[in-house]
């Protein structure tokens, strides 16, 4: 019964968003308000039946009802209730219908919060919201539907659960921390769109859509934290990013949202660049389809891919439409979007912007070169090309280095333009502190890297930088309140904007020591009998016990391993597991065998262990070890640049 | 020219720099490796230093060393054609008969020494219904 509601609720949905467009047709014919208004309703109406269909299936889910195939597929009796609300978003129907769910969900606060300031985006905006659920609520409908009933002579006696690899909370969160973000960039495309459609590309549009980017670059900065997390803690490779096409596809919007956060700044000072504004903050949409094209299509191998339905034409045509509007409209609206304001100096804060942005640009297309060249190759030349990590390591390190040296030399620029002396006077400590301890590197370093170098001087350069930011600004608290930690919290909240965007960017400094730490990455594969030990990285490693037991929903193979230091001190004891799930099935190959690892984490590093295989006949297991040093760096600049996001959000309060 | 003019002048210079270098990636070993399917690399008479292959996982045909359990033979297959592949190290957790696999490595002999070895990932699970019952 619920399901059938579910199945009813899309296709009213598809109902009224047709509606939605037959009034805005009306409307556009005979110039009346009331039309629009309707058509804000259907919009509105439509997003809350895609509320509760998305109800709907959460609630079949939660019952097992197993007549239904996603239900089926995705969970069985067995999956923990709070996997089975996280199978909502585990496969392709599931997941579509909870990207309508969240962009409904952004439509209702931007219908009510943002265009009722801004009358005059709304008929734009609904038009472009009405095309873009269309395509969604189509398929939802038609091609990956979730309420779509297992074949009529099959009874499902136990679904088939959730991959235990995604059995995992952060895994859980991950993808719809990520989809937030993602579909928030709709909304940021709309905005776009709509304001320079109709001409009103003013001062609030550009504080109204950076409010709004700020929410979305925070989500998606979480998501992307949050997946190399997971994927450091659960996948066992010992690293938190592959390059993976999927993960490319949801760094590149990032970069196009960061570098759109930073020149909309330019735009709420000085009037300017409104033209390469539209440009970022419409390509961050596209290439937030793109990604989903290359997720869903399968055109790319991607560990990530689902490929049950092909859904590639159809998210083709739709990123094609899209790029053709877009391209369309910005040419007829290219002479509205001229600015007669120039950057007077390239030595200037707008300056400084302009080259991050720049930078960022370039990363991001050499990312997406990378991504999209073996598809481009084979179509080329029928050669297919696989296009590796060490292309986007060896391409993005330099890139990303500068991106750290701009971050610490942007706030040393004035606006308009930096006078010699000023420039002398604010980088003189960035720049000594940044020398200093990189020849402090270079002297005591046992093992030289010249990237490891630059990017130690670069951390040194901006963490200076910023730094001295805040106490400058402190100093000047200070003068009114002897009390130094008011004087710090008033500080902080006089300029919740830039102070956030600092702590950003400090988050960002601590993300680079923690890619530091990967040049210094060691591993060892072994194998030891209990009892055996060996001796790797300065640590001894001693196999105590392999024992097995059969748990409720694998078979396990638990290790023992002291870790003892070169002092002869047990450091820790480590439990790697190797587990088979779904053991009970006479077929091997539905079987899944999976590693359980262990980690030992420290601020200085993380030793990592694996227990890859286990011979039962030998009583042998089989073991990797790896040094990763300074990895929590990472984990703590990204909750730092979530918080900072965060706080420059929040809109100021005490001004000066 | 102006400092302005000349600035984007060398940004430009650059990014075209930049563009014509990543047109040319597939000249640089480093950056790209070619995928080859089975039928070349039969009839490929020369050595190759870094390949790239998919395929999937002949049944029976995985051989694992009695003394190491690291080290391993087996065949990956393409249609009617494969090709015997070594690896030694910790084999991913899927690696079993018929598994889709991608390995990289050189070529010599008939033999592929794989440095690198991937299943692909079943982080999605997109298989049939394991638990129903014919009515």
């Amino acid at each position: 019964m619920i399901s059938q509601i579910g199945s009813i609720a899309i296709s009213l949905a598809g109902g009224l968003i047709f509606s939605s467009f037959i009034f805005l047709c009306l409307y556009k014919l005979r110039n009346d308000k009331t039309y629009l208004d309707i058509s804000e309703r259907s919009i509105l109406s439509t997003c809350y039946c895609i509320f509760l269909a998305f109800f709907c299936l959460l609630n079949e889910l939660l019952i097992s009802n197993f007549n239904l195939q996603y239900v089926a597929q995705y969970t069985s009796y067995e999956t923990p209730t709070f996997y089975k609300v996280t199978a909502l978003w585990a496969g392709q129907a599931g997941s579509l219908l909870f990207w309508s769910f969240i962009t409904s969900l952004f439509t209702v606060i931007y219908i009510f919060e943002t265009l009722k300031k801004m009358e005059n985006l709304k008929f734009n905006s609904y038009l472009i919201l009405t095309f873009i659920f269309s395509f969604f609520i189509i398929l939802s409908s038609f091609i990956a539907n979730p309420f779509e009933p297992v074949s009529s002579d099959i009874v499902v006696q136990n679904g088939n659960g959730l991959n235990p690899l995604l059995q995992n909370f952060f895994m859980a969160i991950h993808p719809p921390i990520l989809y937030v973000g993602f579909t928030g960039c709709t909304i940021i495309f709309v905005m776009a769109m709509a304001a320079s459609i109709s001409k009103n590309v003013s001062f609030d549009w550009v504080r109204s859509i950076r409010r709004w980017s700020l929410i979305v670059w925070t989500f998606l900065s979480a998501g992307i934290i949050l997946g190399g997390y997971w994927a450091y803690n659960e996948l066992g490779w010992g690293g938190y990013w592959a390059w993976d096409p999927v993960e490319n596809s949801s760094l590149m919007p990032w970069l196009t949202l960061t570098a759109f956060i930073h020149s909309s700044m330019i735009q709420e000072k000085r009037g300017m660049l409104k033209k390469w504004n539209i440009l970022l903050a419409t390509s961050t949409y596209l290439l937030v389809v793109l990604g989903t094209f290359i997720t869903r299509s399968g055109v790319i191998s991607s560990v990530h891919s689902f490929t049950a339905e092909n859904l590639g034409p159809l998210f083709f045509t739709f990123l094609s439409v899209l790029i053709l509007y877009t391209v369309f409209w910005f040419l007829r609206r290219k002479t509205y979007l001229e600015t007669d304001d120039k950057i007077d100096s390239f030595t200037s804060r707008e300056g400084g912007f302009l080259y991050n942005n720049l930078i960022l640009i370039l990363m991001c297309f050499t990312i997406m070169w990378g991504t999209l060249f073996p598809i481009l190759s084979e179509a080329w030349d029928g050669e297919k090309i696989y296009v590796g990590q060490s292309y986007f390591n060896q391409l993005n390190v330099p890139i990303g280095l500068v991106l750290l040296f701009l971050m610490g030399i942007g706030p040393l620029l004035s606006w308009k333009s930096t006078s010699y002396k000023v420039l002398r006077k604010n980088f003189l400590i960035p720049m000594s502190t940044s020398f200093l301890v990189g020849s402090l590197y270079f002297i005591f370093s046992v093992k030289y890297n010249f990237y490891v170098l630059v990017a130690i001087m670069g951390v040194s350069f901006t963490l200076s930088s910023i730094l001295g930011e805040y106490y400058k600004s402190l100093k000047k608290f200070r003068k009114r309140n002897s009390n130094i930690i008011i004087a710090t919290y008033k500080m902080f909240m006089s300029n919740r904007h830039q102070n956030g965007g600092y702590l950003v960017h400090i988050g960002i400094v601590l993300l680079f020591i923690g890619f530091i730490g990967r040049a210094f990455e060691s591993e060892k594969e072994f194998s030891l009998s209990p009892g055996e030990q060996i001796y790797f990285n300065n640590y001894i490693f001693k196999l105590n016990s392999i024992k097995s037991e059969a748990r409720d929903n694998h078979y396990a193979f638990m290790s023992d391993i002291d870790v003892i230091d070169d002092k002869n001190k047990l450091l820790t004891n480590l439990k790697p597991e190797k587990r088979i799930y779904f053991y009970w099935n006479s077929d091997p190959e539905k079987r899944q065998p999976h590693s359980e690892l262990d980690i030992y984490s420290t601020i200085q590093k993380d030793v990592y262990s694996i227990f890859s295989a286990y011979d039962a006949e030998k009583n042998l297991g089989y073991f990797k070890i790896m040094i990763n040093p300074l990895v929590n760096w990472v984990w703590i600049g990204g909750i730092l640049m979530v918080v900072g996001s965060l706080f420059a959000f929040w809109p100021n309060r005490i001004r000066r | 020219m102006n400092k302005v003019s000349t600035s984007i002048f060398l940004i430009f210079i650059v990014i075209v720099g930049w563009i014509v270098y990543l047109t040319n990636i597939k000249q640089d070993d480093s950056l790209t490796m070619k995928y080859y399917s089975v039928q070349e690399l039969i009839n490929k008479k020369s050595d190759i230093s870094n390949i790239k292959l998919g395929g999937n996982i002949k049944p029976n045909s995985i051989e694992i060393s009695e003394d190491d359990q690291l080290e391993a033979f087996f065949y990956v297959y393409q249609n009617q054609d494969s090709v015997k592949v070594y690896y030694y190290g910790i084999r991913p957790d899927l690696f079993t008969d018929d598994a889709e696999v991608v390995v990289s490595g050189s070529y010599s002999n008939n033999l592929i020494t794989a440095k690198e070895l991937q299943t692909k990932c079943a982080s999605r699970y997109e298989g049939d219904l394991k638990n129903v019952e014919k009515i």
